[in-house]
């Protein structure tokens, strides 16, 4: 029998269609394609992106020139733009203002082929501190209250280009799906008077089906009621709100474990689609206790279609405890 | 006298568009597919290329690749009557993106930027 799981901190339903239970073999992913041609993010064509915002790499080389071993670019069309001020208005019962934002790019490697998940650690750290560094500055701006740092990997997660990269979009507002995680933990938290993410890691390190993979610092499990099939999330075992607050120590573990925690899903599934989203807390926020900063990731196996938009219920094949066991048991190449 | 070739696989577009460049003194060559648009750039001397993206067989996007691969240098306008596929980032190997507009000050300015007399 089909089962529903409510997601404790949204309280988003989720059904797991056991029936149709799938096995990793029985997804079928499109073979990474590559294109070839021009590419814009190579090194050598600088000249084609914006002028850079922050460089790693080389310091004999000048800025928006070869030699780099990641850049973060503003985005040459942006949806959003960085000029102007939050202008807020209302017509009648609608509300509106400005479309100010910064949309960034970080390319995450000069090397066309190489892909994010098989990243040497060293530079995958390097993602990782990007990440940081970019929040940090765009704080700085008070017209931004939340910097959404995501990563889209695969054509039918939404990437358009197969050089490695994700981006970041700065909100002059919360987006949604952050307040509702608040909103949903703050409520536990009144309550309970413990954050919800630590209560989570406990129960999952009794439990023991969920988890992926484990390090000194992070953990990464498949959680309780998971939309996608093979759903992970890592999160700091030490409780913390902001992505930002972390020692470098802590950046090579979050590091050690995406990579493992990535490794093993493609081993599963090779070339899975997926798409990755960071939630932190919100920009100049002081400590949460009820908030626990954490990655998502979420592959894309299934198609999202009428039910799933019209109930906001979610179908999933693959329960978390297998999604995470075939993970755990997974031959790391 | 630059030449310039628009590649657009509406006739409406090339009529409108070859008139309005001709005026301004630039020489305009048609192309009507991406793949029509590659062999074009081997017989002529292109100074810059207006190129559509939403085409038959080989999109916008695609010979833009091709072109920026076989020629960095030459410069490539967008020029679309969609906005979403900036959000490509293939896009990025453009000089401009432009949508599509019956007043053609923009695009007139844009090839004035990109071919300085």
């Amino acid at each position: 029998m089909p089962e529903l799981r409510k997601d404790p901190i949204l309280g988003r339903w989720i059904i797991i269609s056991k029936e149709r239970g799938k096995r990793p073999t029985d997804f079928i992913v499109e073979p990474s394609n590559t294109k070839g041609g021009f590419c814009p993010l190579c090194p050598g064509n600088e000249k084609t992106t914006p002028a850079e915002v922050l460089r790693y790499g080389s310091q004999t080389h000048a800025a928006n020139s070869p030699g780099w071993n990641l850049r973060v670019v503003p985005n040459k069309y942006p949806a959003l733009v960085i000029e102007g001020n939050v202008d807020k208005a209302g017509e009648g019962l609608y509300d509106k203002m400005n479309g100010i934002g910064a949309h960034e790019v970080i390319i995450e490697t000069p090397n066309h082929e190489e892909v994010f998940t098989h990243l040497p650690l060293d530079r995958m750290v390097q993602v990782f501190f990007a990440f940081r560094d970019r929040l940090i500055d765009l704080a700085h701006d008070p017209r931004f209250r939340y910097v959404m740092v995501f990563k889209n990997f695969g054509r039918i997660a939404g990437a358009s280009l197969e050089h490695s990269h994700s981006q970041l979009v700065a909100l002059p507002i919360l987006p949604r799906m952050i307040v509702s995680e608040l909103e949903g933990s703050l409520t536990y938290y009144r309550y309970k008077e413990r954050c919800i993410f630590c209560d989570i890691i406990n129960q999952e390190h009794r439990d023991k089906v969920r988890i992926v993979c484990e390090n000194e610092r992070f953990i990464a499990i498949c959680p309780f009621a998971p939309r996608s099939p093979f759903e992970m999330w890592i999160l700091p075992t030490q409780h913390s709100s902001s992505y930002i607050s972390m020692d470098n120590r802590s950046f090579e573990l979050l590091a050690a474990i995406f990579s493992e925690a990535l490794r093993r899903l493609d081993a599963c599934i090779p070339n899975a689609p997926y798409n990755f989203v960071l939630h932190t807390s919100p920009l100049r926020s002081e400590p949460l206790e009820h908030f626990h900063w954490h990655f998502e990731i979420v592959p894309k196996l299934t198609q999202i279609a009428g039910f799933e938009w019209g109930s906001g219920f979610y179908i999933n094949p693959v329960p978390p405890e297998e999604a995470a066991k075939y993970m755990r048991e997974a031959v790391l190449k | 006298m630059n030449t310039i070739l628009l590649v657009d696989d509406e006739d409406s577009i090339h009529l409108l568009y070859r008139e309005e460049l001709e005026e301004e003194g630039y020489t305009v060559h048609s192309a009507f597919t991406g793949l029509e648009a590659l062999t074009k750039l081997g017989q002529i001397q292109a100074d810059l290329v207006i190129l559509d993206i939403n085409m038959p067989g080989m999109n916008g996007l695609e010979a833009l690749r091709r072109i920026k691969e076989i020629n960095p240098a030459l410069p490539v306008i967008l020029c679309s009557a969609y906005q979403e596929f900036k959000q490509d980032l293939s896009s990025w190997a453009s000089d401009e993106y432009l949508v599509k507009s019956a007043n053609l000050d923009e695009l007139k300015a844009a090839v004035k930027r990109l071919l300085p007399l």
